[in-house]
């Protein structure tokens, strides 16, 4: 297998500090090397020209570029060799710039010893590099979207309009989610469903979207391009194809009426019911629960539409990618006992009232007291209940209860101007487009603000009397209204727990779904060809879910339009006749990959090659495509073949962020002792406690794992599974007599070059107190004079 | 059943009744209390100290195995309070470094639960039932915290157990509000005008009887009641009774073992209006 080693100059950003001869020299007396050479820029033309005519020429098979980090030109290099015929994979990058002469300028002997390692440790990971050849999957055009809320319906559109086709699933008879239930909405007072309902209908007319309403999914298998999602459709009761959606005959002879969970219970319904009069598709439906079976609809139907003996359909989708777009629900009032929502009948919540408002609501659009059915001329609104408020549990801002607040008061002050209104807040945040000109103008209608948490509402001889501080004045205060309005917080829809747990979606300390990266990512999932949009991943204003619905759709286009998907055959795959069906793996994988049929099996479509897997394995039956264990390995024994300083560290670096910190600690010139010798890991969660004691035995001093910071690991929690390791392999090094000291585990963001060496910088620091590896083994050897060697 | 029973200090002094119409009652259940050996103060004395307080109560603890029941929901709140803090190792070695017995585990109950647990609906025992007593139930704040067991805001356990006496329970808005206790010697008329405000809405709310589960409450309503009076120049005259004192009245017991004369406001009036329906 003759290697080409190309050392490369950069000018003088290498060639400048590190000795290039003698690194050439030192490359060429490496086994397998047919030749090494220097290169002024080995990523200009001349210097690929030049490896492509060695590839020919010498018939190289595998290629090692000493030069800058592999994050910023391995993919250059791999196009060169691939142009030359050989496999893009058959290539190793030594990082002697960011991570050696850009930090060791003032010690240029002693990074040219680095470099020497760094080199012999790539020559000797080329060597075991195999060809691996990308995989081209077929993917199916459709796409589910889970929840018809209006970041759904956005999804769906957007979908549609560009040639995919769509399923939405909607738990509901209708489509439409809370936005349909409102009056008008912020900043500008238009009509809720007036902006919405044509949307819906055009879902509904659309020729590429096939709605599937009254519907739960049960079942999700595959993985991105692939998925198969099973569910069922509920009995409606009525036939959808013949019900013409008049409503008046049956339910005008229903002889059950129930509280609208529509209207949040200040309404009624029949047993057979449509939602409101915009429900798409408008059909009746059956409520199970509340019939009493006495088939009056049946007679009263012109359509015959009603099914009593109706039965549940299961249905299978084929699908490639997958939009939650689950939603919210309110936070239950309840719980805020001493505000006596349940018990007092004038407190109401922001959803009763969005109703009340509705013209096509209970009230007619009246806003009455429930007690009394009488218009109310006093009215308290109640912001942060729910939100904001550690005794419920929920620390986050709802971000739009201000704002429902503050219209819904100016729509009563604009129907009723007497009517005297105070909003009782913490702050008011009104920060949007033209949100903060719509605060002005409620203070401006004559609306009244006290900042206040209010402590209770009591209610004596049927009179609300809210007890509050007023901070601003420092005084206790016990006000009279007619009706008090709990603004609840968001919370996240707990149905959408079956689906969460179907996708093996993780869910923030708050309990929404959370996102892939909390900046950089905000509608995908950790779970690749899964997007999450709305408020299924906390609570967002209707303009910032359409968004998201449309940034969602966006995703599953770009994923899918081609049909075909190629997948990095970076992947994990399995040694079926080692395998013990442990199904450790199956819980550590962050991305589901993983079944243990018989035995274990990785699907390559959804493995992202970090490795904890094969980390994990108890018997070293999962491997890695790239990063292999053999490999690792042969970077650590390279590393520690010649020792040629004290102390010696073997760092396990993760590629996205501490390995990232350290080509930034370079870039930026922070220079730090030469003592690390650092070997990429796609996670730190990849780093096997057999990479660490072989480092060790093999007289490294100490051994540094970097990862991304807690919280932030691209993988989800590659980096607690390292920490958990590393913590019971300091155990056993105690065990042996070993300082546990010299395993250390850090986190640094990539953004953070100076922490990183720091960090390093520290663990030099306390290498040189503890003495070479062994000096610990020796002391005790010496203390107990009778004792047994100890050395592994 | 057997209990350890912790009295707390204000058995010894202000609270007699509350320690004799407790034991009385659990007599009368079946139930079985062996005092706590040499017990000590739970801690309350010490509540700027963390540490302190939370030693003085692993101390009571740790003298037995049983759980343990107190009728005070100072003493109670205390007990429960420490048991979670010891449930962190570093607070629980802190404290077993200076205990002779070493605490482990308790499980702390109020005789409220307790006597609650013990009668069933309809209980034959209950001789003498309050036939629709119109009762003020009235917690204060000790007994539901920690939070956890009931809510802090809107507890319901008392009237459950008014219910069961079959007497009938008021609704009483001021239910959970501060007694006034912990700020009567700082702030005297506050804290007056506070258990004034108390008093005179639970007979407005049309209580016969306000029933309270702790000594300070008890104090705050009962002792003072005839100061308060005399303050406002207002009749107030509504006896306030131990949770336990109520309970023993309706198991048949008699005035001088649930200590119905050391009460300040005497309920003898409330107790023959009770056996006189008895009689009807």
């Amino acid at each position: 297998m003759p290697i080409g080693v190309y050392v490369c100059h950069c000018g003088l950003n290498i060639a400048g500090v590190l000795n290039m001869e003698d690194l050439k020299s030192f490359a060429e007396k490496l086994p397998d090397v047919a030749v090494a050479r220097d290169l002024q820029f080995s990523c200009s033309d001349i210097g690929q020209e030049q490896i492509q005519k060695d590839i020919a020429e010498l018939k190289l098979d595998r290629v090692v570029v000493a030069a800058c980090s592999p994050r910023l030109h391995e993919p250059t290099f791999r196009r060169a060799i691939a142009k030359a015929g050989l496999n893009p994979y058959m290539l190793e990058m030594a990082n002697i710039r960011e991570q050696c002469s850009w930090v060791h300028m003032e010690q240029p002997a002693m990074a040219t010893e680095k470099a020497k390692d760094l080199i012999a440790m790539a020559v000797a990971k080329a060597a075991l590099l195999k060809p691996l050849e990308p995989e081209s999957i077929p993917v199916s055009k459709n796409v589910l979207v889970v929840g018809g809320g209006v970041a759904g319906i956005a999804a769906a559109l957007d979908l549609g309009d560009c040639g995919l086709h769509v399923f939405l699933v909607e738990r509901r008879p209708t489509i439409g989610g809370y936005m349909a239930l409102l009056t008008d909405v912020f900043p500008t007072n238009d009509c809720s469903i007036c902006v919405l309902g044509p949307k819906m209908s055009e879902v509904y007319n659309h020729p590429d979207i096939t709605l599937i309403t009254y519907a739960e999914v049960l079942g999700v298998e595959g993985s991105v391009g692939n998925f198969t999602v099973s569910g069922v459709r509920k009995a409606r009761y009525v036939d959808e194809k013949l019900c013409k959606g008049c409503i008046s005959e049956c339910a005008g002879v229903c002889p059950v009426e129930v509280p609208s969970e529509y209207d949040f219970a200040i309404g009624k319904r029949k047993a057979i019911y449509i939602p409101y009069p915009q429900a798409v598709p408008l059909v009746a439906c059956i409520d199970p629960k509340a019939c009493i079976g006495c088939a009056r609809c049946v007679e009263a139907c012109p359509t015959q539409a009603v099914k009593l003996d109706q039965e549940p359909q299961d249905f299978k989708l084929n699908v490639g990618a997958i939009i939650v777009a689950t939603g919210w629900q309110p936070f239950d009032a309840t719980r805020k006992e001493e505000y006596g929502f349940g018990r007092y009948r004038d407190v109401i919540t922001t959803l009763q009232m969005e109703r009340m408002l509705n013209a096509s609501g209970p009230t007619k659009g009246e806003v009455v007291r429930p007690s009394t059915g009488k218009i109310a001329e006093s009215i308290a609104f109640l912001q942060c209940v729910g939100s904001r408020d550690s005794s419920v549990g929920n620390l986050y801002c709802s971000r739009i209860c201000c704002m429902a607040s503050l219209k819904n008061a100016q729509l009563v002050k604009e129907k009723y101007p007497h009517t005297d209104i105070t909003i009782y807040y913490i702050d008011i945040r009104a920060c949007g487009e033209g949100y903060e000109e719509f605060y002005v103008r409620a203070q401006k209608l004559g609306i009244n603000f006290v900042r206040s948490r209010v402590s209770c509402i009591e209610e004596v001889e049927g009179e609300l009397f809210l007890i509050f501080e007023d901070t601003q004045t420092g005084e206790m205060k016990r006000v009279k209204h007619d009706l008090a309005v709990l603004s609840v917080g968001l919370e996240p829809d707990s149905k959408a727990d079956v689906l969460g747990n179907l996708l093996g979606l993780s869910r923030r300390p708050d309990g929404f779904f959370e996102i892939a990266h909390p900046k950089m990512r905000p509608v995908e999932a950790h779970i690749d060809g899964v997007f999450i949009a709305g408020c299924a991943s906390g609570p967002k204003e209707i303009p910032i879910s359409i968004a998201q619905g449309s940034a969602a759709a966006a995703k599953a286009v770009k994923l899918l339009h081609k049909g075909v998907l190629e997948l990095e055959p970076t992947s994990a795959y399995v040694d079926p006749e080692k395998c013990i069906k442990c199904k450790l793996c199956v819980d550590l994988c962050p991305k589901k990959a993983i079944a243990v049929k018989s035995p274990a099996y990785v699907d390559e479509a959804a493995c992202k090659g970090c490795g904890s897997c094969a980390a994990a394995c108890p018997v070293d039956a999962i491997n890695m495509r790239f990063f292999s264990d053999e490999q690792i390995m042969a970077q650590v024994r390279a590393a520690t073949e010649v020792k040629r300083e004290f102390p010696l560290i073997v760092a396990f670096l993760c590629n996205w962020c501490s390995y990232g910190a350290a080509d930034l600690a370079g870039t930026a010139r922070i220079q730090y002792p030469t003592n690390a010798r650092n070997i990429r890991v796609m996670c730190s969660a990849r780093v096997d406690p057999s990479f660490i004691l072989e480092a060790l035995r093999r007289g490294a001093d100490g051994v540094l794992i970097a990862g991304c910071r807690i919280g932030e690991c691209h993988y989800r929690d590659g980096n607690y599974q390292a920490l958990q390791r590393v913590n019971v392999l300091k155990g056993v090094l105690e065990k042996i007599g070993l300082d546990p000291g010299r395993v250390k585990i850090v986190w640094c963001a990539a953004s953070e070059g100076e922490i990183y060496a720091k960090d390093l910088r520290d663990f030099i620091g306390e290498l040189k107190a503890m003495g070479p590896i062994g000096t610990e083994l020796k002391k005790e050897r010496a203390e107990e004079k009778n004792g047994e060697t100890a050395l592994p | 059943m057997k209990l350890a029973y912790y009295p707390g200090c204000v058995s010894q002094s202000t609270g007699k009744e509350m320690d004799a119409s407790t034991r009385a009652v659990s007599t009368a259940l079946g139930i079985e209390l062996e005092e706590l050996e040499d017990w000590n103060c739970c801690g309350a004395t010490h509540v700027s100290n963390e540490l302190v307080a939370t030693g003085l109560a692993a101390r009571n603890m740790a003298q037995t195995d049983l759980p343990i029941m107190t009728a005070c929901s100072i003493c109670y709140s205390n007990l429960r309070a420490a048991a979670q803090r010891l449930e962190e190792t570093e607070t629980l070695e802190k404290v077993n470094a200076v205990l002779d017995r070493k605490y482990s585990s308790a499980r702390v109950r109020h005789a409220l639960d307790v006597i609650l647990e013990g009668l069933n609906e309809g209980d034959e025992r209950i001789v003498v039932p309050l036939n629709g007593l119109l009762v003020a139930p009235y917690y204060g704040c000790l007994l539901t915290r920690p939070a956890g067991l009931y809510s802090p805001e809107f507890p319901t356990i008392l009237e459950k157990l008014i219910k069961r006496l079959q007497a009938e329970p008021v609704d009483f808005r001021l239910k959970t509000f501060c007694c006034g206790g912990p700020i009567f010697m700082p702030k005297e008329k506050a804290a007056d005008d506070i258990a004034f405000k108390i008093l005179t809405e639970a007979k407005k709310a049309g209580a016969e009887v306000i029933v309270t589960v702790c000594p300070l409450c008890h104090l705050m309503l009962d002792a003072k009641q005839k100061v308060l009076e005399q303050k406002h120049g207002v009749r107030i005259g509504i006896p306030v009774l131990y949770v336990t004192q109520l309970a023993g009245i309706a198991l048949g017991l008699g005035p001088e073992e649930l200590g119905l004369f050391m009460n300040s406001v005497s309920p003898m009036a409330m107790m023959e209006k009770v056996y006189a329906m008895l009689s009807e």
